[in-house]
């Protein structure tokens, strides 16, 4: 058992650190600055003199000015890692003191790679809890980057105490095939800065029932795996589902198929001062009800002074195996006559439960000791989270009776749950 | 014979507006003078979304009402319904003060106690029912009046929805000129024209599937045990049709009126359903065996639902008079035997009791809300003369500012 003796106390102040390492790493820093008005104190660190005389970050350290003359590193890990030690002092000085370090950096080029596992390790060494958000560069980019970028994410697992790894490919796979790329990159950038804020929130939340850290690192820890994230915000009538909604549909949950390969799960909740307990279970109930049995689920809820705040929904997690899930393998057709025109196909999944029983779905999924955990993975279903299937019943209050979206034709969900 | 008081009611429902034109005679036989109806636009769920034309619609039923009843219309009694409206049970306490014996001042004061029912911010009270008053403890007291006791309790059905949405219903009748005496949830009217005191006494309960809900009311021992309103009506048969076999919605409704059926026995696997062609359908095949699963499997999902809600409050098995199911989805075909698989105690359609009139409507299921309204405002008016007038007035006051 790892202890965090200096954080548990959740009344001291906290003080994080955001640092962007490399050009992809300040992108992310300045979206966050701009869009939120972060309330962190952050530090861009780069060896491109010019991309660090842009950024909006508190605090500059331009790396390595012997090594590289200010001109970047020019893809090359071995020149980002001198540059990050002749400047080790320096951005040793800017780190100390904060007790929680966000390193944000684009795997795969010079800096990135090469210094993130320094600068890592020193905030380590400060006793600061260390908080890696990273992308994996695209396949096109060559094999070369994409080495680089798996040796490096091995050396920062070593230090950082919890690893956000987004894979631009699974990102990419996942948005509309023919956005635009800008739109493309906006959307993986965008992804990343929801991450970090909510990160951000989880740490620092008092809860009615906060996640304690412990919980979330665990969640969190390793690296291998394909990491779950979804986000989403709703206010008015059901906002709770709609909330939902919004972070199934993110692309890193594959529009919520993802959820039944969630080994470990950490759902946040939080709200304005009016957030409900039928709300929270509400959600819950929808969430459990997606979940491979065997899952871990953490809660955490928080309620904000603000009333005029969303309700915010934020899902994190980890697939259960060490594998990647991007390509589900086709499912074995059903039997009935209805299979031939279904929309979604329809995938045999958990072991066979009586027609009837779905209506008495635990809310959380520990609470079924009867069904032992599926040893040798079963391949869980394709969920029709797609709104498209709730037809002319989109645009308006879904009926939402014991967790289920019941303007979702029966017949569909019925398939999923036999 | 001087005639009776005759009542409108008004129903604005997600496939139609109806509106029937009665009179209850003092016996309580409802005469229908004329019944109007309009296709209804603008209503999603129960609910009104598209102001303008619902009004329209509204005016349209009420004109065809005028016409076939040869009677104006002033003022309507109007059923209101949607995922909104909840139900809940309370019990609630007076001391008994003086003698020890329970007068008319301490059942006014209990029934004066729905202030301190909790409810959501936004919602109100629509109807507080009694269900059986208790003198210290001893429960089954039917009138406590003159029964010593230093406490007296009571238990209530307090039936609530959201104020703004049951206001724009009552708007868009007004917007035409026509007053709103009082609203109504659908399950409740229904009950009154549906059920005499010996079905309520053994154990009913009445379904109504509307085209965009379902409400229900559970009696037993003679009171109203749960009632409520699921957003689950034809429409949703529709919705699956629509997708399940992938046809326009209008050939899915369609054909869910003139083949719908949730009959799964028999069926032979290979009987097809042919679609004309039509103006932007290019026709199609269609398996009878799929048409009747996608129906059954809602209709199947849709009667567990209630039965949990029932089981809630009253074991199913011990509804001696069974179920009553009612509204216009009632029609389809094969629906009494997926409620009776699903209840497991006799399934009855609805027939609309001691109603005559010159129209052979009242035994329409689509209807029975309606004459309901008007049973429900004559049961008002029989009460109201035992008020003086000033009273009378102060409460029809209270009344609509509770709803307006």
């Amino acid at each position: 058992m790892i202890t965090y003796p200096r954080y548990l106390d959740r009344q001291s102040e906290t003080h994080s650190l955001l640092i962007g390492l490399g050009n992809a790493g300040i992108n992310i820093v300045d979206r966050l600055i701009s869009q939120t008005g972060f309330p962190m104190e952050s530090l861009a660190i780069n060896t491109d003199q010019q991309s660090i005389s842009n950024t909006l970050a508190s605090k500059k350290i331009s790396m390595g000015q012997m090594t590289t003359h200010g001109l970047g590193t020019g893809g090359d890990p071995e020149i980002g890692l001198d540059a990050a030690k002749e400047s080790a002092g320096e951005i040793q000085r800017s780190i100390v003191g904060a007790n929680i370090v966000f390193i944000c950096a684009g795997l795969g080029g010079g800096t990135g790679s090469g210094a993130a596992p320094l600068v890592a390790e020193m905030a380590k060494q400060n006793g600061s809890l260390v908080i890696a958000v990273v992308t994996s560069p695209f396949s096109f980019e060559g094999r070369r980057r994409s080495q680089q970028a798996a040796s490096s994410l091995r050396e920062i697992t070593r230090f950082a105490d919890a690893i956000l790894h987004f894979e631009n490919d699974r990102m990419a796979e996942l948005i509309e095939p023919h956005a635009e790329v800008r739109e493309t990159f906006a959307i993986c950038d965008n992804l990343l800065f929801r991450s970090i804020s909510s990160l951000n929130r989880i740490v620092t939340s008092t809860g009615p029932i906060p996640v304690s850290l412990p919980d979330m690192l665990a969640v969190l820890r390793h690296s291998d795996d394909s990491c779950l994230f979804g986000c989403g915000e709703a206010i008015g009538e059901s906002r709770g589902h709609h909330a939902l909604e919004t972070a199934l549909r993110s692309p890193l949950l594959d529009r919520g198929r993802l959820l039944h390969d969630a080994g470990k799960l950490l759902v946040y909740i939080s709200g304005p001062p009016s957030l409900s307990m039928a709300e929270v279970s509400e959600v819950m109930r929808e969430i459990s009800n997606n979940l491979s049995p065997s899952a871990m689920l953490h809660l955490g809820v928080s309620a904000t002074q603000d009333h005029s705040s969303p309700l915010t929904v934020t899902i994190m997690g980890r697939c259960g195996t060490g594998k990647r899930t991007g390509a589900q393998p086709k499912v074995t057709p059903d039997l009935t006559p209805l299979a031939q025109s279904q929309p979604t196909p329809p995938p045999a999944s958990k072991p066979q439960q009586a027609e009837a029983s779905f209506f008495e779905m635990p809310l959380a999924p520990t609470a079924h000791p009867t069904e032992k955990p599926a040893a040798p993975k079963v391949q869980q279903p394709l969920l029709p989270l797609d709104p498209v299937t709730r037809g002319r019943f989109d645009k308006i209050e879904p009926t939402i009776v014991e967790g289920e979206d019941l303007d979702v034709p029966t017949f569909l969900r019925m398939k999923l749950k036999k | 014979m001087a005639r009776e008081k005759i009542h409108v009611g008004l129903e604005i429902g997600t496939t139609k507006v109806c509106a029937v034109v009665a009179e209850c005679r003092r016996d309580g036989e409802v005469r229908l003078l004329g019944v109007g109806e309009s296709p209804s636009r603008g209503v999603r769920k129960g609910e009104i979304v598209d102001f303008q034309n619902a009004s329209n619609c509204v005016h349209d039923a009420l004109s065809d009402a005028e016409e076939r009843s040869d009677h104006e219309i002033k003022s309507v009694w109007l059923a209101v319904t949607g995922s909104h409206i909840e139900s809940s049970n309370h019990r609630r306490s007076v001391n008994i003060e003086g003698g020890g014996e329970i007068t008319e001042k301490e059942i006014e004061d209990i029934a004066s106690k729905d202030k301190e029912v909790s409810l959501p911010k936004d919602n109100d009270i629509l109807h507080s029912i009694l269900q059986q008053y208790y003198v210290d403890g001893r429960e089954g007291v039917i009138d406590p009046i003159g029964i010593g006791g230093s406490k007296l309790e009571a238990d209530y059905h307090i039936i609530h929805g959201v104020v703004n949405r049951i206001q724009s219903t009552i708007r868009c009748v007004r917007k035409i000129g026509i007053d709103v005496e009082d609203v109504v949830v659908n399950s409740v009217a229904s009950a009154q024209i549906l059920l005499d005191d010996q079905k309520k006494a053994s154990g009913v309960v009445v379904i109504d599937i509307g085209g965009g809900v379902t409400d229900y009311i559970v009696y037993h021992n003679g009171v109203v045990r749960q009632s409520g309103v699921i957003a689950i009506g034809g429409d949703h048969i529709t919705n699956d049709l629509c997708i399940g076999l992938r046809i326009p919605i209008t050939r899915a409704e369609k054909l869910k009126i003139e083949e719908g059926s949730a009959i799964l026995e028999n069926l032979s696997g290979a009987e097809k359903i042919t679609l004309k062609n039509d103006t932007g359908f290019s026709g199609k095949e269609i398996d009878r065996s799929m048409l009747n699963h996608i129906i059954h499997s809602r209709l199947h999902e849709l009667f567990l639902i209630l039965r949990n809600r029932i089981q809630e409050v009253v074991p199913v098995h011990l509804l001696g008079s069974g179920i009553i199911l009612t509204g216009g989805c009632s029609l389809i075909k094969g629906i009494r035997e997926v409620a009776e698989s699903v209840f497991e105690v006799p399934v009855h359609f609805a027939h609309a009791q001691s109603v005559t009139g010159p129209t052979s409507a009242f035994d329409n299921p689509q209807l029975s809300t309606c004459i309901g309204l008007v049973k429900y405002a004559h049961a008002v008016d029989a009460d109201a003369p035992q008020e003086s007038f000033f009273n009378r007035f102060i409460s029809s006051i209270t009344r609509k500012l509770h709803l307006i």
